[in-house]
C-alpha cells in the first residue's frame, strides 16, 4: 500500500513518541472531525427515532447519512492526512495484543494518532454502519424478511455497545496519558513534536462534506409529504409558508 | 499490507454475518388470517366486531394520526406513508395475499403503529376487531 504518495502529507510511520509533548500539533484535519460529529449525531439520532412510525422519514435519512459518511470515510482514509489514513492506524492483533498488555501493566504506549486498540473499535464501528444501513435499507425497501430487520435491531444494539466501549477508551486513554482527546476530536490538537504535526488541515474539504450532508438533509424533507417527518398539523402550516431552510432544523 | 487484509476479511465477516442471522431467522410459520383471527378472539375471550375495528382504524383517538392517515380508509388498495411518501402495500387481505400469513410480523405491526396512533399497545380483542374488519373488505 505505497500508493498514497500523491498524498499531501509525508512517510506513513506509527508515531510512538515518549518525548514529553513539546506544542500543540494539528492531529486530526477538519474532515475527519466533521466526519467523527455527524456520525455520533447521525447515530445518536437514528437509534432513538428507531421506534416510532413519525420519525421514519428522519431515522431512514440518518441511516443514509451514515452510509455516505463512511464511504467518504473509506475514501478519506486512502487519501486523507497522516492520522486519518488506515495505513497509519490499522495494525494487527499482536500490536493491539501488546497495547492493551502495556496498558494494563500501567504504562501505556503514547500514540499521536489512533491507539491499536482505539483503531480496532474504529474499524468496527465503519464495518456496522455499513452492515446496519445495508439491512437497513433491504428492510425499508421490502426486499427480504423480517430476519433482515432482526439483524438490523441486532447490529445497531452491537453498535451501540461498540460506541460505549469507544467512549470509555476514550476516557481511560485521556486520564492515562493526561490529554483530553474528546477536545482533540474538537480543535484537532494534541501536544506533541512539531515535526508529527499535519500540515493542512483540509477545510475545504470539510465543508464540501458538511455541505453534502445538509443539502441532503434538505432534499429528503422538501420530498417528504408534510414537509417534515414528524410534522404536527401546525408546524406543516408555517412550513407551507416559508419552508426554505427548515431541512436542517431537526 | 494491514489494507489488504483488512479487504480480505471483511466480505469473510460479512458472509459470516449473513449465514449467522440466516440460522437464527425462525421458521416462517405460515398461517392463514383466519387462523389469525382466531387466535386474537380467543386471547380476547369475546367475539371480534368488524364496526368497533372500522372505528378504531379510522379514528385518530385524540392524536395526530389515525390507521387510515398510512393505510388508506378503506384499506384495499396501497396507501402512502404520511412521514416518508412510502407506498405501503393494502391491508385487506382479499386485495393483498401476503397480509396476515406471519404471525411474528403481524405481531410486530400491531405493536408499533399502534404505539404510533394510540401511544399504548393493542389489546386482543382491538387485533380481533381490526382483522375482522379488514376480512370484510372483498373485491
Amino acid at each position: 500500500m505505497k500508493t498514497m504518495s500523491a498524498s499531501p502529507v509525508e512517510e506513513a510511520v506509527p508515531a510512538v513518541t515518549h518525548t514529553p509533548a513539546a506544542a500543540p500539533i494539528l492531529v486530526w484535519d477538519a474532515p475527519v472531525r466533521v466526519f467523527h460529529w455527524l456520525m455520533v449525531l447521525s447515530f445518536a439520532g437514528a437509534y432513538l427515532s428507531a421506534e416510532s412510525e413519525h420519525w421514519r422519514l428522519l431515522h431512514v435519512t440518518l441511516g443514509y447519512t451514515m452510509a455516505g459518511l463512511v464511504a467518504f470515510r473509506i475514501v478519506w482514509g486512502l487519501l486523507g492526512t497522516r492520522y486519518a489514513r488506515f495505513s497509519t492506524f490499522v495494525r494487527g492483533p499482536r500490536a493491539v495484543a501488546r497495547y492493551v498488555r502495556v496498558l494494563l501493566q500501567g504504562r501505556p504506549e503514547h500514540h499521536t494518532g489512533h491507539n491499536p486498540a482505539g483503531a480496532l473499535a474504529i474499524l468496527a464501528l465503519l464495518g456496522l454502519t455499513v452492515v446496519i444501513a445495508a439491512s437497513g435499507w433491504t428492510t425499508y425497501n421490502d426486499l427480504a424478511g423480517e430476519w433482515v430487520a432482526e439483524a438490523h435491531e441486532a447490529a445497531a444494539n452491537l453498535m451501540l455497545l461498540m460506541v460505549g466501549v469507544h467512549i470509555a477508551g476514550v476516557v481511560v486513554a485521556s486520564w492515562l496519558h493526561r490529554e483530553n482527546l474528546v477536545r482533540a476530536m474538537i480543535t484537532g490538537r494534541k501536544s506533541g513534536q512539531p515535526a508529527d504535526g499535519v500540515r493542512s488541515p483540509w477545510r475545504t474539504v470539510a465543508v464540501l462534506l458538511l455541505a453534502g450532508v445538509l443539502g441532503f438533509w434538505w432534499l429528503q424533507w422538501q420530498g417528504a409529504p408534510t414537509g417534515s417527518g414528524a410534522a404536527s398539523p401546525s408546524t406543516a402550516a408555517v412550513q407551507k409558508h416559508g419552508g426554505d431552510g427548515d431541512g436542517d432544523a431537526d | 499490507m494491514n489494507l489488504f487484509s483488512l479487504s480480505a476479511t471483511f466480505p469473510r465477516a460479512l458472509a459470516a454475518l449473513t449465514l449467522a442471522c440466516a440460522a437464527l431467522a425462525p421458521a416462517a410459520r405460515a398461517v392463514t388470517p383466519a387462523e389469525q383471527l382466531a387466535g386474537y378472539t380467543a386471547q380476547a375471550g369475546a367475539p371480534a366486531s368488524p364496526a368497533r375495528g372500522q372505528q378504531l382504524f379510522t379514528n385518530k383517538h385524540g392524536g395526530e394520526w389515525s390507521c387510515s392517515s398510512c393505510h388508506g380508509a378503506v384499506p384495499i388498495q396501497a396507501g402512502k406513508h404520511a412521514s416518508t411518501g412510502k407506498t405501503i402495500g393494502a391491508m385487506a387481505p382479499a386485495f393483498n395475499p401476503e397480509r396476515f400469513t406471519d404471525p411474528a410480523k403481524t405481531e410486530k405491526w400491531f405493536r408499533r403503529n399502534c404505539k404510533d396512533v394510540l401511544s399504548r399497545e393493542c389489546t386482543a380483542g382491538e387485533k380481533a376487531d381490526v382483522l375482522s374488519w379488514l376480512m370484510t373488505l372483498k373485491p
